[in-house]
Order: structure tokens, then C-alpha cells, then sequence
């Protein structure tokens, strides 16, 4: 609280003056005064953000860095063991390494479809047709039921051995597969799920392309040029700074997944730990293995590795990123 | 231990949750507990299991409540997926239940930690187990002391779709079966369904319904005796994989797609989608879908058919009510054990949605109200648990399964299906199996 030393700085030797000057001067002190008087209010209105953020961020952040370091299985109290949970992860964890393994490809896989076909999309829609309004809504829809546990339920029906999509391939002439319960394209499911709900960033997609100036494509238009020259020679590199934006976003949302490999393997991560996201272990290791410690270890791995990727998403920015300032 | 969740433990929790808050809402799915617990006036009592279960119980627990109305009891059930999760996050949180059904494959782990109240106090006070065999509370008594009270005889048997066996032209095999009447009918129903129906679910990954069963007959355990170590070698587990994957080949048993999917989903059970006329799985039969106009009878678990068999089969305790050592109403809670273990009401009530009854009483006491499937379960259960009581040469009853046991019970399972998807052949995972299961229960 800095109450008192505004008040000293109100407080200023009294100088000789006109009487104008004095009671211009004492209408500046009053102001002053009301506007910092009872200093303490605006702290008060902020407090409960302040408590949110010791109490629910940043306490238990150290708290659980603290708890890496331990073996807490939640009902007794957590014993010091140093690195070890750290060194377990590496050297002798199987499912961690199948965990890290299917979460990278889930991320390498799921973004770049996912923010191509947002970009695909939102320029689909970057016209006046007549009910536009109604073919964006529905596009964004998807999204809207995001990580709702209710769309993995239906996912895991669609690509059940007996589920919609196999009847969709026997129209064809197809034998499906029992998509979900196959190691090999179990996580595939995922990521057609996560490339589903696109409708977020193509939402930001598509207000980056309302403020592309008109005038550079009409020119370009006059100069003969193609539109797939236009979308690569104009668009995307006007649009650099919002597909960076998604792609720091989508990343880190990627990365933390957890509803529908949860949902869509019972929560096992399986068949064969092919759907078993980091997230989803973590938990496993946290509520269901009662090591709480180990699971810890695993988020600040997680929280590391995610800073990781963002800050060489912002280092690497400055190569292919145009502001046009 | 007698440890109690501080305030700071409690924190600790958060901490965890939050770590994967601050990363975005990842674990928020989970965070949304009552709080209630120990500290309303309620005793809180939870179960899981299937809606007539969830019936039963509640019909009960109203005619407990007339004759007790000074106990308020709040109900909570739910399904088995996430059903500990969800206790030990409650636990931790300093809201865990009063009362709850316990798994009798993890009361030691949970006596151990110091979260289940011992209640050999009460015996023959407020607790009444006249008629319980002491085989039977073994199933509650860890290290001496009484954590549950067991709520029926729970036997390992293999459910079988009867009428469709009939409709193949098949008959059901005598209960004195072995493992090669099992692959031999297995074979016989692929053939005569046309190649429609396999014989008999995947068991190369089930634990406890039919893998340790086959080592006992080995005479070998699952765990150690002090529960810390593996009881079974190398060479048994490596027979086991090779039956099964001899018994995928001859399409006795389904494709490795059909196990996987039915992993923690009752729903997608080889014989509740058709798919398989036995099943392992015990929790099939109550389960309901699409087998319910099918006519169910049970089996045994075959016996070894080499010399020097043993009898493997063996009884526990179906599940058990604990009380939790942090609530101040074990008391109230004993009370209410005692009432399922005892009353005439929740006796019938119950009828078998907990396993064969516990006592000759009960037994007799539900016999005549019974459906006709109740009474083909109960009388292959009355079988099981009569020969095992004459076996001589039965291992005793399996010690209380140790921490990290559920663990080792899905490698089990992964193993078996990266065998079967032949992403690993069954050498290469016996040895990743035996590198990996002494970290786990060492950990």
C-alpha cells in the first residue's frame, strides 16, 4: 500500500502565490485526493483475484513442484525422494515414453490438419452468399461441443467395430475395422476428432481475412495473377501474425488433451497405450495409482515442454511472421 | 499409521489438481467433489454397481432407516469406472464417504494406508456375524484385523450363453471340465455357428477370473504369500499365453479388436454382443444388453487336465462394506453392516446383486424367491465352493492382493493383447512382463 507517500506527495511546501493560483492549486489537491483517497479500495475490489492467484496458481504450482520431488500417494503424508521420480520417468517407465510418443503424434498430426482445414474453411466463408451467417454457425458448432464428454461418447460409437463409419465404408464395398479398439488406429480416431472441431481457429481465421485490404488483390487481379498465387503471394503472408496465434494456441491445446482419450478408451488409454495422451496418464498416475508425486513430475515435465515448444514458436516468429507495421 | 488428511495434505491435493489447472483445465473434470463427507450430518454411504443393485440398496437402506431413524444416510452410487478414483480423490480431500462398498481386491491396500477402520471391536456387539465361515472373512482380514464385512460368496465362473450353445446343437460341459473341453467346444461352436460366433472370450489377459486360477492348478499363486513379489514363474505364464494364442488361431476365441474393445465395457463383452457363447467375465451376467433373452448358466473355471493338477478354484468374499477410519460415525456405519449381513429384508432385498449370500440363513432365505438364472448361478457357486472345501490339494485362499496389483493385472492384459495384435511375440513379453512388475510393486 502506497497510501502514505501519496499523501506526502500531495502535501507540497506551500509556495507564495496569487490567490488564483491557490485555489487552482487546492482544486488540484481535492481532485488528487479523491481520486486516491481510501487507497486501500481498489486493492479490496482485486483481492479476490489475488487470492485466486497465490492460492489457486501459484501456492499449489510450488506446492506440486515440491511434491515432484516426493513419494505422495494422497493418503499419507509425501516422503522426500529427490530426483527419483524424475529419473523413473526416464530410465525406466515404458508407458511414459508410449505416452510422450502418442501425444507428439497427436500434436504433429491434429494441428497442422486442424488449422489448414480452419483456414480452408474460413475462406469458404470469407463470401456474401445469402445465409452465411447460418453456414458459419454450423461450421463453429462442432466446437462449440468441444471437449464435451457427450461427442467422444458418440465418437466411440461412430468408430466402434459395429459403428457408423464402418456402415459409411460398406456402401463402398469396404470392410471397416474396429477403428477404436485397433492400436494402430486408435489415436487416429483422436485426431480426427480434434481436426473436427476446427471451428475456433477458423473463427479467428476468418476476422483475419475481413481486414486483408481489398485494394492489393484487385491490383493483383489486374496483374493477372492466379488465386492460388494470390492465397500464397498475399494472403497467408498478411495473414502470418493470426496463423501464428493459432498455432501457439492450438499447440499448447494439443498438448493438454485429455477428455477424449479418456472418453474414447474408458479411460485405460488403450488398446496398447496407443491413446494414452500425457494428460490422461498424468491423471492415471495421480487418482488412479495414487502416485501423486510421480504425477507431479509429470506435469512440471509437461509445463516445461510446453514453455519449450511456445518459446520456440515466438523465436522462430521472427522468420516467417510479417506485421505490417 | 492412524494418519489423518491435514489441512496441508488436503492442499497437497489441490496442488495436483492445480499444477494441471495452471496448464489449462486438463484434470478439471475431476475436481468437482462435494466436500460434504465427514463433516455433514449425514452418514454417506457409496456403492457401485448395476442399476438393480443400485435399487436394492436403496430399498434396504429405507427399511433400515424406519426402524433407525436417528441415521440419515446420504446415498451415492455409481458404476465401477472411476468409482476409486473418485474415493480417493475424497479421501484426500478430507470427504470421503462414511461408509462404502470396497473391492475385496484392494482392502489391503486401503487398510494399509490407514484409510479403512479395523472393526473386530464391534464383532458380536453391534457387528452380528453369526453364520460366516472364517474362510469367508478372510476376504476383510488384513494383517490380522477385520476392514469389511464380505458380502456373499464370490466364486470365479464362467458365464455361458446356454441357449445358444443348445441352438448350435451343443451341450453344456460338465462342471468337471478341463482346459481342453474348454478349447475343444470353443472350436466346436466356430464351426458349427458357420464362422459367426467365436467360443470362448480372450482369458490370456484376465487375472483374476481365469489366469490365476491356471496357476494355482500349477500350483502356483498370483502374488507371493507377503504379497510383495509375483508367486507364478516365467514358464507358467509363458503356457498360459501360448493356450490362448493356439486358441486365437483355431478361432475358439475372438480377434484381439473384439478384447480390446470390451476393456473396462461390460457393454462390448464377446458374449453380450454375440460374438462368444463363454465369457470370463463375471460382471456379464446382471449386466443386462443384449443377452438378456438368451437362457445364462455357469460353469467352473476348467480344471488342469496334466498330472499333478491342483484344484485352482477358490472362494472370496464377493465385495465388502468398509467404513473409513476418518469418519465419527463408524459406529452408525457397523450398525448397517451388520443389517445387510443379517436382516430378512435386506437379505431378500439384496438377493444375489452381491454375490451368493454369505450364510446358510441368507441362502435359504432368498431359494424360493429366485429366477430361474439366480438359481442356476447360485447352485454352480454352491458346487465350486463345496469342492474347493473338499480339495485336498487346493492352495489356500490368495492373500488380500498387494498395492500396485491392479497394475500389474492391466500389464497383464496389455501383454496378452500386444501378444495377440502380434505386435510382440510372447518371448519378448515375458520378459518385458517380469522386467516390469517388480518396479510396480515396488513402487
Amino acid at each position: 500500500m502506497t497510501t502514505a507517500k501519496t499523501d506526502e506527495v500531495v502535501k507540497e511546501p506551500p509556495v507564495p502565490a496569487t490567490p488564483s493560483d491557490q485555489r487552482e492549486r487546492d482544486r488540484m489537491r481535492r481532485r488528487l485526493a479523491r481520486r486516491r483517497g481510501g487507497g486501500w479500495w481498489p486493492y479490496a475490489f482485486l483481492a479476490p483475484w489475488f487470492i485466486g492467484l497465490f492460492g489457486l496458481t501459484i501456492y499449489p504450482m510450488l506446492d506440486s513442484l515440491y511434491l515432484s520431488f516426493t513419494d505422495f500417494d494422497l493418503l499419507t503424508p509425501p516422503q522426500w525422494t529427490g530426483t527419483e521420480n524424475y529419473e523413473r520417468m526416464f530410465t525406466q517407465d515404458p508407458v511414459f515414453w508410449d505416452s510422450v510418443h502418442a501425444t507428439l503424434v497427436y500434436v504433429v498430426v491434429s494441428v497442422p490438419l486442424k488449422l489448414a482445414l480452419a483456414l480452408g474453411v474460413a475462406m469458404l466463408l470469407n463470401r456474401d452468399l445469402k445465409g452465411i451467417g447460418l453456414y458459419r454457425a454450423a461450421f463453429y458448432l462442432p466446437s462449440l461441443l468441444g471437449g464435451a464428454v457427450a461427442i467422444a461418447i458418440v465418437w466411440r460409437q461412430v468408430f466402434g467395430g459395429d459403428g457408423l463409419f464402418n456402415d459409411f465404408l460398406a456402401w463402398f464395398g469396404i470392410k471397416g475395422q474396429d477403428w477404436i479398439s485397433s492400436p494402430d488406429t486408435a489415436l487416429y480416431t483422436l485426431v480426427l476428432l480434434a481436426v473436427w472441431q476446427f471451428g475456433t481457429p477458423m473463427v479467428i481465421f476468418l476476422a483475419g481475412l475481413k481486414q486483408l485490404p481489398k485494394d492489393v488483390y484487385e491490383a493483383a487481379a489486374i496483374d493477372g495473377a492466379s488465386p492460388v498465387t494470390r492465397f500464397f503471394k498475399i494472403t497467408l503472408p498478411l495473414l502470418t501474425p493470426i496463423v501464428f496465434f493459432n498455432v501457439v494456441l492450438q499447440i499448447i491445446d494439443a498438448f493438454k488433451t485429455f477428455t477424449p482419450a479418456f472418453v474414447i478408451s474408458n479411460g485405460s488409454g488403450g488398446p496398447l497405450n496407443s491413446t494414452m495422451l500425457y494428460s490422461l496418464y498424468l491423471y492415471k498416475k495421480g487418482f488412479t495409482d495414487l502416485q501423486m508425486g510421480y504425477a507431479s513430475a509429470l506435469a512440471w515435465v509437461l509445463f516445461l515442454v510446453i514453455a519449450g515448444f511456445t518459446a520456440v514458436n515466438f523465436i522462430a516468429s521472427r522468420y516467417w511472421v510479417h506485421y505490417d507495421d | 499409521m492412524g494418519h489423518q488428511i491435514s489441512r496441508r495434505t488436503l492442499f497437497r491435493t489441490a496442488s495436483g489438481l492445480a499444477v494441471a489447472g495452471a496448464l489449462g483445465s486438463a484434470l478439471s473434470a475431476c475436481s468437482g467433489g462435494t466436500g460434504a463427507g465427514s463433516t455433514s450430518s449425514k452418514l454417506t454411504m457409496t456403492w457401485w454397481g448395476s442399476d438393480d443393485r443400485h435399487n436394492a440398496y436403496k430399498k434396504a437402506l429405507a427399511t433400515f432407516q424406519k426402524s433407525n431413524p436417528k441415521i440419515k444416510i446420504q446415498e451415492t452410487y455409481s458404476g465401477y469406472d472411476g468409482y476409486f478414483d473418485k474415493f480417493n480423490t475424497n479421501i484426500a480431500g478430507g470427504s470421503a464417504p462414511d461408509l462404502l462398498q470396497m473391492d475385496t481386491a484392494l482392502v489391503a491396500q486401503y487398510a494399509r494406508k490407514g484409510v479403512l477402520a479395523p472393526i473386530d471391536e464391534y464383532v458380536g456387539k453391534t457387528l452380528d456375524l453369526t453364520g460366516f465361515a472364517k474362510t469367508l472373512l478372510a476376504a476383510g482380514t488384513v494383517d490380522g484385523k477385520l476392514y469389511g464385512v464380505p458380502s456373499g460368496i464370490g466364486v470365479n465362473q464362467l458365464t455361458v450363453n446356454r441357449s445358444g450353445l443348445e441352438d448350435l446343437g451343443l451341450k453344456l460341459p460338465d462342471r468337471e471340465w478341463t482346459w481342453a473341453d474348454l478349447k475343444k467346444i470353443s472350436q466346436d461352436v466356430y464351426k458349427k455357428s458357420g464362422g459367426k460366433i467365436y467360443g470362448v472370450d480372450d482369458g490370456g489377459g484376465g487375472a483374476l477370473q481365469c489366469f490365476e486360477i491356471f496357476a494355482r492348478e500349477k500350483g502356483e499363486t498370483f502374488f507371493s504369500d507377503d504379497g510383495t513379489k509375483l508367486g507364478f514363474t516365467s514358464a507358467t505364464l509363458q503356457e498360459w499365453w501360448e493356450f490362448w494364442a493356439e486358441m486365437r488361431k483355431l478361432n475358439a476365441s475372438p480377434p484381439p479388436a473384439i478384447t480390446s474393445a470390451a476393456h473396462n465395457d461390460l457393454t462390448k463383452n464377446a458374449v453380450v454382443i454375440g460374438k462368444a457363447l463363454f465369457t470370463f467375465d463375471s460382471g456379464v451376467y446382471g449386466a443386462g444388453g443384449s443377452i438378456t433373452d438368451a437362457q445364462l448358466d455357469f460353469l467352473p473355471t476348467p480344471q488342469g487336465d496334466w498330472s499333478g493338477a491342483r484344484e485352482g478354484n477358490f472362494v472370496n468374499g464377493g465385495v465388502l462394506l468398509s467404513a473409513t477410519k476418518a469418519s465419527k460415525k463408524v459406529a452408525d456405519s457397523v450398525k448397517i453392516m451388520s443389517f445387510f449381513a443379517q436382516d430378512d429384508t435386506a437379505i431378500k432385498d439384496m438377493q444375489l446383486l452381491r454375490g451368493i449370500p454369505p450364510t446358510e440363513k441368507a441362502r435359504n432365505l432368498i431359494a424360493s424367491g429366485l429366477t430361474e438364472t439366480d438359481k442356476l448361478n447360485m447352485a454352480n457357486a454352491d458346487y465350486i465352493s463345496q469342492r474347493v472345501g473338499k480339495a485336498t490339494n487346493a492352495l489356500p485362499a490368495p492373500v488380500p492382493p498387494p498395492q500396485g496389483a491392479d497394475q500389474i493385472w492391466d500389464l497383464l492384459f496389455q501383454s496378452n493383447l500386444a501378444v495377440a495384435f502380434g505386435k510382440k511375440s510372447i518371448k519378448a513379453q515375458l520378459s518385458e512382463f517380469f522386467d516390469q512388475a517388480p518396479g510396480i510393486l515396488g513402487a
